[in-house]
């Protein structure tokens, strides 16, 4: 029985998390905007692809060395060997990914051979629910890592929510790659014109509501109200902005083209949301797989190949990762109806001007397979995860295991890693420090970085948001800097502190404990 | 606030809010008409001979006229649209009874026992049992607890989905026996691995007869050995593990039952004494629901402003509500546009998320889904066409069923008392205010001006968008 399946009816701030927005009559906008924290993404963004049912590894990265024992367990279903795509004297791409061939050849795409994990689940949901939440095969999680992570770079979040939104996904039925113990920390739409049409003719309001239980459910109500009203705002006006000059394409098998345009309209148009998630559905090929799956890679590539090419056009490809996934890969040998049952390890591409273009790991071996006739995993899926963590976003080590909850080697798949720690006499970039000692009893040091001479405001606010002390305003010189805040007249409990230097934003969580 | 020993005490008041309160957790939607009709009664004759009132069974749902319920379930019938269809007609019956049974609390009842005893459509994909379980949790509305657990033990949707059909003597499976402990009526906590293995052979025997449509027994299936479960042994059957569950774990029983009935009737997150308390009534009535219920409905705390508004809305609740409130024109089609959209809203009759139910309250809203809420309630009022019929809410007709519709002021304040459980502020009222004479002033309201149902159109399109709205 599925009694314990992931949380599927999770969206968008539900569940435990109040958010305080227009609090003391501040309009949400101003109120929001000030706490405007996406450069703890370093201003990077994932685009994730989620291959849905379960892609064909085998049929997508063949393994050329081994054609013979591939045609013989693929007699109807196997591709040609004339029409393969010789990335290697050893390694083949499908014919239908001939975009990714370019983008290949042009040192963009690391292609990760047999990812996957120990004891791998052949339940879509239950897989799914595995690489969602980055958990072992056995261990139940019921958040996303994509929420593990965005909670780390955005912890005021849900009291002080950011402008734009920490996470997209392009359908509006939540993943559970965004639950979190604080609800959903993504927004859904399919289109960013019928999601504001949405909520054309909705107010937030600023009534405080009756401090009752009743009361709280009125105040959850109206901020998920004003948030949806802010989002699908800047969602509107990004997208208007953002004007793309790729051909997508568009098929009956799907909308990735679709959902990839609006992905780069949106980036094109300044929204600085660090984590899209697209989808492409139809990969459970049971039965005459050939035609199907040949029409599906076609789109998955020439999407991601538009897309590429877009935001390379805009000089923003340095900043932006794809990723492709799916739940497993499938059996080596066919069926009896022309196609595929569900299997285990596949290959996952990993796309992006600043990706290390290279094959990372062997081909399947088809000789070596397990009790089931599945391809035994090589590189473990969080591998992937910890590399984007780290060298992309930025995380440390610590960071890294903090959202994948265990230690994973990241695989080399970054260029130049966006690094986090420079020790120079300068620092090169702002940052804002986590106070020491936290949790404190009442006093903390806050430590930042100024690259450059300027005006900085440091505040502190209370749980619900609002202003307790300002503890600076004012000019102050580029280098390293520290403060002391004494809580001693303050009450227990969450307090956030943000830094506002320039054009710079961030906040931190502290906890005081009396 | 209100003393802990006063909890369970009857109200002393009955007026609008209570009355407003009561058939707001009661019904599904109600009209002006039948607040009147509940205040002209006392609240023990409206509870006690209204809501509580055993009903005859409904006539059998029907596809194209063809009677389905009692048809075998086997290759024959089962012709994959059949089966859609016949589980279609089976919601659209079910969301018809929610509208047409008068003053009767029974259906809420009913939605509350199918989210205990969960079974999910997608598993047991028989519309026939989804029937029958339905009218279990129907005919048990308000009766006997233990009867009905002993019932839903060995009814087909429940043996399929909790593989009670496979599990025999010689190879138990406990899927059944630990839900039964840990969801259904103890809770974690009250009984023990050794408990669950022992419940799980004395529930041995029963398969699905798939062409009566009934569980059955079959003594060689059995595990007829001896058995301990909360130390007591025998050679238990299924009956006589529902039994020791109520007898010898009465107190946990109690309180777990009562908690559920708090988080979908009161608050979602209980309140302890509360439960005691109620759940010391179940247990002098020997876990017979109606005289739980009566005290519930009546008690000061139920009707405290804690717990007045402070329930969001199910999908479902707030997407039929809408026909009772207005007394829109309704057929399948619109029901059936309700079904899907409803699903799209997370809430997909007969298919809860897992075998702990729909959780319901934050769980329903989000960034998505609460704007989502809002263009319903535009579309019925706009009007939406469906099967070139269109299903609209008549505003104008509905505005006269106030006395006070040619004063826009008086009627501002009578509709929202009778649509919204909060007090609105005076800002809130003046935007409705301004929604209704939009532009006009308030000497020229008439509902007999040119433009007047325009006008109400728009009222109540905002009036619908509150967020208090979502508030039952």
């Amino acid at each position: 029985m599925k009694r314990r399946d992931f949380l599927k009816n999770v969206g968008m701030l539900t569940g435990a998390g109040t958010i305080s927005l227009a609090l003391n009559g501040m309009p949400i906008k101003a109120f929001a905007k000030s706490f405007l924290n996406i450069t703890s993404a370093n201003g990077k963004i994932l685009v994730l692809i989620q291959l849905k049912g379960g892609n064909d590894g085998i049929n997508t990265v063949i393994p050329y060395d081994q054609y013979s024992l591939y045609s013989s367990y693929r007699p109807n279903i196997k591709v040609a060997e004339s029409n393969l795509i010789k990335l290697t004297t050893n390694t083949a791409l499908h014919p239908s990914l001939k975009s990714f061939e370019t983008l290949f050849t042009e040192g963009k795409v690391a292609l990760i051979q047999n990812a996957g994990y120990a004891s791998p689940n052949r339940s879509h949901f239950r897989a799914t629910d595995i690489w969602l939440s980055a958990s072992d095969s056995n261990q139940i999680l019921y958040d996303g890592w994509a929420s593990r992570y965005l909670l780390k770079a955005f912890p005021a979040f849900p009291a002080v929510p950011p402008v734009h939104p920490m996470a997209i996904q392009l359908s509006s039925v939540p993943s559970g790659l965004f639950d979190s113990n604080v609800g959903g920390v993504a927004v859904g739409f399919g289109d960013p014109n019928s999601f504001y049409q949405l909520v054309s003719g909705m107010k937030a309001d600023t009534d405080p509501p009756p401090a009752t239980l009743a009361g709280d459910e009125l105040k959850f109500l109206k901020e998920v109200a004003a948030l949806s009203i802010q989002y699908a705002t800047v969602i509107k006006e990004k997208a208007d902005k953002g004007i793309t000059r790729q051909t997508y394409p568009t098929s009956n098998l799907g909308t990735l083209g679709t959902q990839l345009k609006i992905v780069a309209n949106l980036i094109l148009g300044g929204l600085e949301t660090p984590v899209y998630l697209t989808m492409l559905d139809g990969f459970d090929t049971h039965s005459g797989q050939v035609t199907k799956h040949e029409g599906l890679l076609k789109l998955l590539a020439d999407s991601v190949f538009a897309f590429q090419r877009e935001i390379e056009a805009a000089g923003l490809a340095d900043k932006v990762v794809i990723m492709t996934f799916s739940e497993f890969g499938r059996r080596v040998k066919e069926n009896a109806s022309s196609g595929t049952d569900h299997g285990s390890a596949a290959p996952m591409f990993v796309i992006g001007s600043n990706v290390n273009g290279s094959i990372i790991g062997n081909n399947a071996n088809l000789s070596k397979l397990d009790s089931n006739g599945d391809i035994i995993f090589e590189n473990d899926f969080r591998r992937v995860y910890a590399a984007i963590l780290r060298d992309h976003f930025g995380l440390n080590t610590a960071g890294v295991k903090e959202v994948l909850l265990k230690d994973f080697d990241p695989l080399q798949l970054i260029k130049y890693p966006t690094d986090l720690e420079n020790e120079f006499l300068l620092p090169a970039k702002y940052e804002l420090a986590q106070n020491y000692p936290n949790p404190f009893n009442p006093v903390t040091k806050i430590s930042y970085s100024l690259p450059q001479d300027s005006f900085v405001r440091l505040i502190i606010y209370n749980e619900t948001g609002q202003e307790v002390q300002t503890l600076i305003s004012k000019n102050i010189s580029a280098g390293k800097h520290e403060i002391i805040w004494d809580a001693s007249k303050y009450s227990s409990g969450v307090y956030f502190y943000a830094l506002q230097a320039n054009e710079f934003y961030q906040t931190k969580k502290m906890l005081l404990i009396k | 606030m209100i003393n802990k020993s006063s909890y369970l005490e009857k109200i002393a008041v009955w007026d609008l809010d209570a009355a407003r309160h009561v058939l707001s957790r009661t019904l599904y939607g109600y009209s002006k008409a039948d607040l009147d009709f509940a205040l002209s009664k006392s609240l023990d004759d409206f509870v006690d001979n209204y809501l509580l009132k055993d009903l005859p069974q409904p006539a059998t749902p029907t596809y194209n006229s063809q009677e389905w319920v009692t048809l075998a379930n086997n290759s024959t019938n089962n012709t994959g649209s059949n089966y859609t269809n016949w589980r279609y007609s089976l919601t659209w019956w079910w969301l018809n009874l929610m509208l047409t049974q008068g003053y009767s609390f029974r259906e809420k009842m009913v939605w509350f026992w199918s989210n205990l005893f969960v079974t999910e459509f997608n598993t047991v994909q028989v519309p026939q049992f989804y029937y029958l379980s339905n009218s279990l949790f129907r005919q048990f509305a308000f009766g006997n607890i233990i009867d009905l657990t002993k019932k839903v033990t060995i009814d087909p949707a429940m043996l399929i989905y909790l593989n009670g059909n496979t599990s025999t003597g010689s190879s138990p499976n406990e899927n059944y026996g630990r839900e039964l402990m840990e969801l259904f009526t103890l809770g974690i906590g009250n009984y023990t691995e050794d408990d669950i293995k022992n419940a799980a052979r004395a529930l041995t025997g029963w398969t699905v007869d798939n062409n009566n449509l009934k569980g059955i027994f079959t003594t060689s299936r059995w595990d007829a050995n001896t058995k301990t479960i909360f130390g007591k042994t025998g050679k238990w059957n299924q009956d006589d593990v529902v039994n020791l569950i109520f007898s010898d774990k009465s107190v946990p029983a109690s309180e777990y039952l009562c908690r559920k009935l708090y988080k979908e009737f009161a608050y979602y997150h209980p309140n302890e004494d509360y439960v005691k308390q109620l759940a010391e009534v179940m247990r002098a009535n020997n876990f017979v629901m109606k005289p739980v219920l009566s005290v519930m409905l009546k008690s000061q705390y139920f009707h405290s402003v804690d717990i007045r508004g402070a329930k969001i809305k199910s999908p479902v609740e707030f997407l039929i509500s809408l026909i009772r409130f207005f007394n829109m024109t309704y057929d399948n089609d619109l029901l059936n546009t309700i079904r899907s959209k409803s699903r799209d809203l997370e809430q997909e009759v007969f298919n809860p998320p897992d075998v702990r139910g729909w959780e319901g309250q934050r769980k329903w809203i989000n960034t998505n889904y609460f704007p989502s809420r809002n263009n319903w309630s535009d579309l019925v009022i706009t009007g939406m066409k469906i099967n070139s019929k269109t299903f609209k809410v008549d505003s104008l007709a509905y505005a006269r069923t106030y006395s006070s519709s040619e004063n826009a002021v008086q009627f501002i304040d009578d509709v929202t008392k009778v649509l919204i459980q909060f007090p609105l502020s005076q800002i809130r009222k003046d935007e409705l205010l301004a929604a209704l004479l939009d532009g006009t002033v308030v000497q020229n309201w008439s509902t007999y001006s040119s433009g007047a149902s325009t006008r109400l159109d728009k009222f109540f399109k905002a009036l619908m968008r509150l967020p208090e709205f979502q508030l039952s």
